[in-house]
């Protein structure tokens, strides 16, 4: 851990629970920032002291102001500056000499406006560090604690939102009132909310260790627009979903692939950064989100109900259409729908009327009052196979919707299974809605909503389940030589290392490959194809050829010395003819891989998440579906799995209607040492494993070729 | 002039335009930390400083001066 991440591991808690907080710059004019950081902190009623610092104003809302922080004679816990940027280093330095160790820093004009604007940020954190502070911002809504401990808002937020279990930071702080807003409408509280702007001192990753010990909150959403560290964002997020048993939901802007080079290789082309987060997620457990509702949808789910302990799910509507649209919602989510139990059916079919469906999806007719939705949703939640129970309702004109909406909420409140509704419509069940909301009943407009919800609250309990394995290096490897290979090619101010040279840095870490050699005349290929084995391969190796095939400079299932011999000379014949420019390094000898699955792996460095393996099917399973996963390394035995599982064309190495399953062990125990590889060696900048051919379930597996990028 | 006149002057448009008490204005008070000045009494005072001259000033160059001293500086360049 840096000396910062210390730094603010012991000063991180100033910022959610002071004592007392200065504000720095503030003054009289309410509509401005100054003015209403210092309002806000009032009107929110902040249990501590508060010091207004102001150069001029002398008093504010009735409260006597200080000219400078140095002057208060009292501790001060925390600081909020919101001085104009031109001075904010003023009150830093001050805030410093006080012994401040929390400041917010709430004023804009930094790095974000480029120029004097990132000199200024410099200069701020080289003081935060003389000074051992720990800063959030610049450029930054602020800071709100709605524990009411401490009922903080440290910010220009409007208003102080509803008490929760929802912990929220996030760069964009014009992104937070818009959330604020949003959430007060439909009555979602936080624990923590955080805006934390340019974060060149506190960032998303110190937040996330703090809010995984933090015991107001429950679940922790962050939006990014930009992440700093991918490794260290993904080793928190494990750790607060492992230490803290918290789900970490993300929504990530600029999901474009800008990141994607037009690097050489397949590995780089396809890499596109946007890819590699969807892959950095789902190896840490962090659940990525599309949208600001998609996130707020799944965290409510969470953050007010039981998480779901089975994927079985029980449907009651009023109406037929949206049961159905709910039935195929929960199927496509990967969902069941749960199978009652004969006493389940029985009571249904006792108490509903006769044209009612009495199985899942249960319908209770359109005329249903409230007494009838309260019978079905009781039976149904006391069916041991039902794991959660979404509640449908239309409005027609008998339907009870507030009396429903209650018996709902009460029944939500009796079982320790997740209910989720949906009243369809707007203006009539409008009311209802609310009822639902403020007793945090999940309510969701669209039945499909429920069900990806639902679905994302269960894989979370299911990856709590599973227990995270730690990372164990592959150490039967020549780590020296490794160094040695790559390193004499840089001094060399080598690129590119070809296929035979490649392979001896592959040999190191005991990747497969079979016998090899590179030879230089047609009795070296002679006698080199006999030590290889029958039957064997030739290929030319040119830095000058990028397409062996196109100047025939491939033969292919050699049977003898004599053979191999003549395959020589007629190789660099043909190449001679083709491209007599080229510098040949040699013919490379190989011993012939029998026929098996084409695979694709490869070794990028991004530039967010550092060394990334890429893994798929070669041919047109890459080439036209782009069927590919990523992982980034080190990856453990879990990781490794799973990102070979990502692949839709996964069933066919696993064995699919005649075709026999692949050596999926030598498989994985490839993509490991691919993966220590990466980390061992940064000299590598791309490796293009293509192809791997994968030979059937206890036959292993050979690299047929290999490119690596220095 | 003299740039104990200029001193003098400079204090004067600064008592003026933030109503402050001229002995209450150091040599190196920053406009806006140590005198409370927003941003549209920055603008003011170079106004102010324009008039009480009868100078034209680099108006961004005049945004960058944050100090009385800075303010003197500045000016004199202009007398010179």
């Amino acid at each position: 851990m840096t000396r910062r991440f210390q730094i603010h591991k012991k000063n991180l808690r100033n910022f959610f629970y002071p004592e007392s907080i200065a504000v720095v710059g503030t003054n009289r004019q309410k509509g401005t920032v100054p003015g209403d950081v210092f309002i806000n902190l009032l009107k929110a009623e902040f249990n501590g002291v508060i010091f207004p610092v102001s150069p001029r104003d002398t008093f504010i809302s009735g409260v006597k102001t200080y000219k400078y922080v140095i002057d208060i004679e009292d501790p001060v816990d925390l600081a909020v500056i919101v001085f104009p940027s031109s001075v904010v280093h003023l009150a830093l330095e001050q805030c410093g000499k006080k012994g401040i160790k929390a400041v917010i820093v709430i004023s804009a004009g930094f790095r974000e406006v480029g120029g004097v604007g990132k000199e200024r940020e410099d200069l701020l954190m080289e003081i935060a560090e003389k000074y051992e502070m720990s800063v959030i911002g610049p450029n930054c809504l602020g800071v709100i604690n709605t524990d009411s401990r401490v009922r903080l808002n440290a910010s220009f937020a409007r208003s102080l939102p509803h008490e929760g279990n929802i912990g929220f930071i996030s760069q964009s702080g014009a992104l937070c009132t818009g959330v604020l807003d949003y959430a007060r409408a439909h009555h979602i509280g936080f624990s923590k909310f955080i805006s934390f702007g340019n974060k060149p001192d506190v960032n998303e990753i110190d937040l996330l260790y703090y809010l995984a010990e933090d015991e107001k909150t429950s679940i922790i959403l962050i939006y990014l627009e930009e992440i700093s560290d991918g490794r260290g964002l993904m080793q928190a997020a494990e750790h607060v979903i492992e230490k803290g048993n918290k789900p970490v939901l993300l929504l990530k802007g600029g999901r474009t692939s800008e990141g994607a080079s037009a690097a050489a290789s397949h590995t780089g082309s396809l890499a596109g950064s946007d890819r590699i987060c969807d892959a950095a997620c789902l190896q840490s457990g962090i659940i990525r989100c599309d949208t600001i509702e998609d996130m707020f949808n799944i965290a409510v789910a969470y953050a007010y109900q039981p998480v779901p302990r089975t994927n079985k799910v029980a449907i009651i509507t009023n109406a037929g259409g949206p049961g159905v649209l709910a039935t195929d919602a929960v199927v496509r989510e990967g969902l069941k729908i749960a199978q009652f139990s004969e006493e389940t059916t029985d009571i249904l079919r006792k108490s509903l009327p006769a044209t009612a469906n009495i199985n899942n999806p249960v319908d209770v007719i359109g005329d249903a009052r409230a007494d009838r939705y309260k019978v079905a949703m009781k039976a149904v939640c006391d069916d041991p196979e039902v794991g959660g129970l979404f509640v449908i309702l239309t409005p027609q004109s008998m339907t009870e919707i507030n009396e429903i909406a209650q018996e709902v909420i009460n029944v939500s409140s009796q079982y320790d299974k997740p209910l989720y509704a949906s009243f369809m419509g707007e203006a009539d069940v409008g009311e209802g809605i609310q009822m639902l909301r403020r007793n945090r009943v999940p309510h969701y407009f669209l039945p499909e909503s429920m069900a990806k919800s639902f679905v994302k609250a269960y894989y979370f309990n299911e990856l709590a389940k599973e227990s995270g394995t730690e990372h164990v290096p592959v150490e039967d490897v020549d780590r020296d030589k490794t160094h040695q290979l790559l390193n004499k090619a840089i001094e060399a101010k080598r690129k590119h290392l070809p296929e035979f040279e490649a392979v001896k840095v592959l040999e190191t870490y005991k990747l497969p490959l079979l016998p090899n050699g590179l030879a230089n005349s047609a009795d070296q290929a002679a006698e080199l194809a006999d030590e290889v084995g029958y039957p064997v391969v030739m290929k030319v190796m040119s830095e000058d050829i990028v397409h062996k095939y196109d100047v025939e400079g491939v033969e292919l299932n050699i049977r003898s010395k004599e053979e191999a011999g003549k395959a020589y000379e007629e190789i660099m014949k043909r190449v001679g003819q083709y491209a007599p420019q080229a510098r040949i390094d040699g013919i490379f000898v190989t011993r012939q891989i029998p026929k098996g699955e084409e695979i694709i792996l490869g070794i990028k460095r991004d530039p967010v998440f550092g060394p990334v393996i890429m893994f798929g099917m070669g041919g047109v399973y890459v080439e036209v579906f782009e069927d590919i996963s990523f992982g980034v390394a080190p990856l453990d035995g879990n990781a490794t799995e799973k990102m070979m599982e990502r692949i839709k064309a996964y069933p066919l190495l696993k064995g699919f209607r005649g075709r026999k399953a692949r050596d999926l062990k030598v498989l994985k125990d490839t993509i490991m040492r691919l993966s220590q590889l990466a980390v061992d060696c940064p000299q590598i900048k791309e490796l293009d494993i293509n192809p791997l051919i994968l030979l059937e379930e206890g036959q292993g597996a050979y690299i047929a070729d290999a490119k690596l990028m220095l | 002039m003299e740039r104990q006149e200029i001193k003098e002057r400079v204090k004067k448009v600064i008592a003026n335009v933030l109503n402050t008490d001229i002995a209450e204005i150091s040599d190196d008070a920053n406009f806006i930390f140590d005198l409370g000045a927003d941003s549209i009494q920055s603008v003011q005072l170079i106004a102010g400083f324009e008039e009480e001259f009868d100078i034209d000033m680099d108006e961004d160059k005049a945004k960058e001066v944050q100090t009385v001293s800075g303010a003197i500086d500045f000016i004199a360049g202009y007398l010179d």
